[in-house]
């Protein structure tokens, strides 16, 4: 157990990837730690067939050639943009992709709409520049040039969220991987060791507000990463999540997998109905990812844990989704209060089980809210 | 038992048990197929194990047809197709085998109709078996599935057609596939557990990693073995409750029922003959299963009185994909795999002689036949290693690399050189991956998308796709001419003079100048009968249009009749002829049980448009009468008028005199509709225009009508019956009474009048004038009074009244505006003024004050004027029409007005005219 509210990637996986580099035979790739056979066994887990002494879990669920198309293109000359829907787990394949490779996934940058430059280059301790001058020593380099100095696999978080000028910067590192620094009369140049790549990260919910440009879109592999829409996987990823947050928070609590069925169903009745809705006011501001129904989970659980009987029930989930989804009053109020008294309420009366106290929570929650 | 199996057998059992924790079947299951394939082995009458789109097997056909030159050929496919086969030399492949069925006996009549379909690509092990049998002479072949008719027979359910597939998949319609050798996991997790450790997409894939590529090298013992093993573990594994497997077992009890029977019959030899078969029927260990005498017999059930009719349509690999569901583009790629095979192998495959496309192969002459080698286990060395793929291919990767950009490029991607190599790099790098020394065709897709793909598609297709036409492209199969059915070549003929390549797949513009080749007439005439015919996209005209009374002098058309082939074959089986078929079309429409006087009508008008045969017309228009008299509502009576005035006014420009079904339709017509009338009037559920409809017929055919014996008190009681108590009918009964001279105009106008004045009736008036604006088309002279109305009906109704009602206003002149319109428009036009500054000056004619009755004295005076006083002068005629009628001749005194004196009045009044013309004429 570490100190660390969150530990990235390689730390809380430090000792299956340390026995995965011991057994690991395979030809590795410039300096990576695993071969991309690895790599992949890391992130989706072994199977029988694999003949490993020991069992590795799945990390990211989806599918198997996403994986390996991100694999190969790290290996390759290219960068990997991994794009798609927020809550896909794009960040998250992400950083086990890093931490495989290179154990360290934790040079980021983040883009934002005021991402400069400097972040993906380098900036100047002020102090220091103005004490002793303009020297390697007083420069910052940005996480992107550690990574390049180091060899190792650099994350640009959002990019589409940064100007086009400044996504513009990473042309040349991923072209001419180095980067010069004119302020410096010698040693001005920053080269990218063997092992240097790029994971970038982008919304397609963002498409069109910082478009990339045709120079950039060639120097990146695309993976499009869909939504999950197998029920099957779905549920996997939510348990697999919500037990890591457990984990963390050192709580033991079962989650009944009738429970879990009626959040999946309740998420699916709500994505259809957003699908078919015809205007923003008759859909959930929420996107309704599969992040967004751990997250309803997560709460119900500590809720249940703090305040409640140490057990989860249906209607402590229920007013959390109640109050997670219901973003704008009175749109999502109305749309929930529709899909309460339209869907849940016949079901309870058809199915019964846990969907009874799903209606009944989700009507005191309403209620309370409204 | 000891054979060659038993140390393979005694291996599996070993694991079976070392597997202890595994299913208590396994034992079974794993000795169980080696048991088959042992079984499959010592059958006398070699088993030719098959799979679909096989290039492996097609391979291994191709090498034992040459080793074996079997006598007989038994193949899996239905044997009603039979006499297809030697039509497949005029197509080019692929094409698929059609059975069809319009007229079902023994089905249920819905499900008509039934199709079958078999599709034949170059690339199989059936072509291969087919070509070697009709090209080699003292070669029978026999097929010995079960015929089309029991395919039906045996499934109870007819699918539905669902229309998903895109244009380019439909090329089979809703059509039952066939196939040799289907061979798939009978269930879902079983098809899932194999995709999964096999680390492979899709089922193509697997296939092509574990069973094509290991055996396209492999020698023929090993591949049969290894066939009937594959096709006994899916046997094994698949559910055997179900109707699909009885059906399967039924099958093969059926080939091997028509298998021995030919045996008997010719005589010929077990060790002479070669069965092919799909792998999984390969395995079967029914009793019934054997060549042996004494075998037990399937009782073959007899096929129903269903008459099937037998063509070929084209097919593409496309659509072959769709129909059986493979995944996008594996056809295309077992196509190319092929070629490969057959450039790499040197082997010459057999070929139809003078088979469409593809290369052209020299007849090979065979070599002497092979003596059969003691069995031997190959199964063994499949089963024990991995699977042994060939090595890297370097020059072929570049060149699909180079390709693929190319082909990107086109397609609006911003793809380069660069791009190239990193497809290259990543394909090599996915295959190694994934295992594979070699990246396969789905290794190369997959790393072109990952390299090229960006976040959006730029044109109409995707780099999945554009890799699918890279690695094989879809190949569209065409039914050559030879083959077509006789209307369909009779369509190529008669479409022959416009000069086109009605073969080519694309759509072609033909310009028929009919005043400048009136020769080409014939060849409209043809494609308007096609139009009719196949309403979809075959035949398109942009310029021209065939109505009654209309004749072009140009027409312009899109043909695309190389695309559409399979419409026009399967129009094929419903006639010799194109005038055939639309023949029949129009009785079967007329003689519908749900047909109408107004469908009747209409199939009238066809004939006349399309057909020219007066004796067929003559036999719709009768129809159309007896339609008419049985009908018992009055719904189709706006189709029916607007149709019949329609024929007669082309009757009469074109023809002497009336065709005797029209003279009694119009007699029917009047009677029937006049019987209706009073029920029309008061019914609910018949609706205004309707009974405008039916007035609109008894008043504008009155005039024939009775010239044909119709009697006009029959009317004038229907009107008097007539007590309708909506405002819209009531509306119309006033107008029907005008036309009949019974209500004056003056009283109708004081009755409107007095409507709008009274409160309580104003909401409902826009009900009355809906009735008057029905009753324009009845009774023409009406239409004065009808605009009067409307614009009363403006000017004095209460928004809240005229508002709402609008909008319907408005929907049903927009329906009708053929029929109200251009009245309404007219009379509207003489009644307002046409300029600005006429509308200052302009008073409504009905409120204007009345006119001096200038021509009283000549009305009351009814001998007066040039007629009275020749009537005078001559009284004979007057008083025998009198006597006629039963009146006694009376005669008044002609009025004193002198002979002319109103004509001599207005020139006295007016001499310019005379002048003018005295001087004109130079006097």
């Amino acid at each position: 157990m570490t100190d660390m509210l969150r530990a990235p990637a390689e730390v809380k996986y430090a000792e299956e990837l340390d026995w995965l580099e011991s057994v690991d035979t395979g030809p590795k790739p410039f300096s990576w730690r695993l071969s991309p056979k690895m790599v992949r066994l890391f992130i989706l887990g072994s199977e029988r067939a694999d003949g490993l002494e020991r069992e590795i879990p799945q990390k990211w669920f989806g599918d198997r050639s996403f994986v390996e198309r991100a694999i190969v293109t790290l290996a390759s000359d290219r960068g990997l943009l991994l794009i798609g829907d927020p809550g896909t787990g794009k960040s998250w394949l992400a950083e086990l992709l890093s931490a495989a490779i290179s154990r360290n996934s934790t040079l980021v940058v983040q883009g934002t709409a005021g991402t400069t430059e400097d972040h993906i280059k380098y900036s100047w301790n002020v102090s220091m520049v103005i004490a002793k001058g303009q020297s390697r020593q007083s420069m910052i380099p940005s996480p992107i040039m550690t990574a390049m100095e180091n060899g190792v696999i650099g994350r640009f978080e959002e990019l589409t969220r940064s100007t086009s000028d400044v996504q513009d910067a990473l042309i040349s590192i991923l072209s001419e991987k180095y980067v010069s620094i004119p302020e410096l009369e010698d040693d001005n140049i920053v080269f990218a060791k063997p092992g240097f790549s790029i994971i970038a990260t982008a919304n397609s919910r963002d498409r069109g507000v910082n478009d990339l440009s045709s120079a950039l879109k060639r120097r990146f592999n695309f993976v499009r990463i869909p939504v999950v829409t197998n029920k099957k996987s779905e549920a996997e990823i939510v348990r697999f999540r919500t037990e890591e947050l457990l984990r963390r928070h050192n709580i033991e609590l079962e989650v009944p997998p009738t429970l879990l069925d009626v959040l999946l169903q309740s998420f699916a009745d709500l994505r259809a109905a957003s699908a078919s809705a015809t205007s923003d006011d008759e859909r959930l501001e929420s996107a309704l990812s599969t992040a967004e129904q751990i997250g309803v989970l997560e709460d119900a659980i500590l809720h249940s844990t703090f305040f409640g009987a140490a057990a989860l029930s249906s209607q402590t989930l229920a007013s959390s989704l109640v109050g997670s989804l219901a973003r704008r009053s009175p749109e999502d109020l109305a749309i929930l209060n529709k899909y309460w008294h339209g869907v849940i309420e016949p079901r309870s009366k058809d199915a019964g089980g846990e969907w009874n106290g799903f209606l009944e929570g989700g009507r005191q929650a309403i209620a309370t809210l409204s | 038992m000891s054979g060659p199996f038993d140390a393979l057998r005694t291996q599996l059992l070993g694991a079976a048990e070392a597997l202890a924790g595994g299913p208590a079947a396994l034992p079974d299951i794993l000795s169980g197929i080696v048991d088959d394939v042992d079984h499959a082995l010592r059958e006398p009458l070699e088993i030719f194990p098959v799979c679909h789109h096989s290039p492996a097997s097609a391979v291994a056909m191709v090498r034992r047809l040459r080793e074996l030159q079997p006598k007989v050929i038994y193949l899996e496919l239905c044997e009603d197709l039979a006499p297809l086969l030697t039509e497949l030399r005029n197509c080019r492949l692929p094409v698929a085998l059609q059975a069809f069925a319009s007229e079902l006996s023994g089905f249920p009549v819905e499900s008509a109709p039934l199709s079958v379909i078999a599709p034949i690509t170059e690339a199989s092990a059936e072509y291969q078996a087919i070509s070697y049998a009709l090209e080699t002479p003292g070669v029978e072949l026999v097929l010995v599935d079960r015929s089309t008719d029991h395919v039906f027979q045996w499934q109870p359910e007819v699918p539905s057609s669902e229309g998903t597939a895109s244009e380019e998949d439909d090329l089979h319609g809703d059509a039952v596939g066939v196939e040799i050798g289907d061979l798939r996991p009978r269930f879902a997790e079983l098809e899932e557990h194999l995709l999964h450790h096999g680390r492979v997409r899709h089922w193509s894939e697997w296939w092509d990693q574990y069973v094509e590529q290991p055996l396209a090298g492999a020698d023929y013992d090993t591949y049969r073995q290894v066939m009937v093993l594959i096709g006994s573990l899916f046997r094994r594994l698949a559910p055997h409750d179900s109707r699909r497997f009885a059906s399967d077992e039924d099958r093969e009890r059926y080939m091997w029922t028509r298998i021995r029977e030919h045996l008997a019959t010719s005589g010929a030899a077990p060790g002479d003959c070669l069965y092919v078969c799909g792998a999984f029927h390969a395995a079967s260990r029914l009793p019934e299963v054997g060549s042996a005498p004494g075998t037990p017999d399937f009782a073959i059930t007899p096929r129903t009185g269903t008459t099937w009719l037998y063509g070929l349509i084209p097919s593409s690999q496309s659509a072959i994909e769709a129909q059986f569901g493979l995944a996008p583009g594996s056809v295309s790629i077992a196509g190319a795999t092929w070629q490969k095979s057959l450039t790499r192998t040197g082997l010459k495959p057999f070929q139809l002689d003078g088979q469409k496309g593809g290369k052209k192969r020299a007849a090979v002459k065979l070599p002497a036949p092979v003596a059969a080698t003691a069995v031997e286990d190959h199964l063994t060395g499949y089963l024990s290693g991995p699977p042994a793929l060939d090595g890297l291919d370097e020059e072929e990767l570049r060149g699909w690399c180079v390709d693929i950009v190319r082909l990107a490029r086109r397609n609006g991607y911003l793809a380069s050189t660069a791009d190239a190599i990193a497809v290259f790099e990543t394909s090599i790098l996915l295959a190694g991956m994934r295992g594979r020394a070699r990246p396969t065709p789905y290794d190369f897709q997959d790393a072109a998308v990952t390299c090229i793909e960006k976040d959006a598609v730029p044109g109409r297709r995707d780099v999945r796709r554009l890799c699918e036409i890279l690695l094989g492209g879809d190949r569209i199969g065409q039914v050559g001419y030879a083959a077509l059915p006789p209307l369909a070549r009779d369509v190529y003929d008669r479409l022959a003079p416009l000069g086109l390549n009605l073969e080519q797949r694309s759509i072609q513009r033909a310009l028929l100048d009919l005043a400048a080749n009136p020769e080409l007439a014939a060849c409209s005439q043809l494609l308007w009968m096609l139009r009719y015919l196949l309403p979809d996209h075959a035949v398109r005209p942009i310029m021209g249009s065939r109505k009654l009374g209309e004749k072009h002098i140009q027409e312009s058309w899109d043909l695309d009749l190389g695309r559409h082939q399979r419409t026009i074959i399967e129009l094929g089986y419903e006639g010799v002829t194109v005038e055939q078929v639309l023949e029949q079309r129009l009785r079967r429409a007329a003689w519908d049980p749900k047909a109408t006087a107004a469908t009747a009508l209409t199939a009238v008008e066809d004939s006349l448009l399309f057909l020219h045969s007066p004796r067929l017309t003559d036999e719709l228009g009768a129809r159309a009468v007896e339609l008419l008299a049985a009908e018992r509502t009055v719904d189709g009576a706006p189709e029916v008028l607007r149709r019949i005035r329609r024929l007669l006014a082309h009757y009469r420009s074109s023809a002497p005199t009336l065709p005797a079904w029209c003279e009694s339709f119009v007699k029917t017509g009047y009677a029937h509709y006049c019987t209706l009338l009073p029920s029309a009037f008061v019914a609910d559920d018949t609706g205004v225009r309707q009974v405008g409809a039916m007035l609109g017929f008894l008043f504008s055919m009155e005039s024939l009508a009775l010239s044909l014996g119709c009697d006009r008190a029959q009317l004038e009681i229907a009107v008097r019956q007539s007590h309708p108590e909506s405002p819209a009918k009531i509306a119309l009964l006033w107008a029907a009474r005008h036309q009949l001279g019974v209500l004056p105009l003056a009283d109708l106008r004081a009755t409107v009048d007095d409507l709008l004045g009274n409160p309580l009736i104003v909401p409902a008036f826009p009900q009355y004038v809906v009735g008057f604006i029905q009753s324009l088309e009845s009774v023409p002279r009406l239409s004065p009074f009808v605009v009067e109305t409307l614009s009363k009906a403006f000017a004095r109704l209460p928004d809240p009244v005229l508002l709402p009602w609008l909008p319907s206003l408005i929907t049903t002149l927009k329906d009708q505006a053929a029929e109200l319109v251009p009245v309404l428009t007219r009379e509207a036009g003489r009644t307002f003024p046409g300029t600005l500054a006429g509308v200052d000056a302009w008073v409504a004619p009905w409120n204007a004050p009345p006119r001096k009755a200038r021509a009283a004295a000549v009305a009351t005076a009814p001998g007066a004027g040039p007629a009275g006083a020749l009537l005078a002068a001559h009284p004979v005629t007057a008083d025998a029409v009198a006597g006629l009628l039963g009146c006694e001749g009376e005669w008044a005194a002609p009025a004193a007005v002198p002979e002319g004196a109103a004509a001599v009045a207005l020139l006295t009044a007016h001499p310019e005219t005379a002048g003018a013309v005295a001087l004109l004429i130079g006097a």
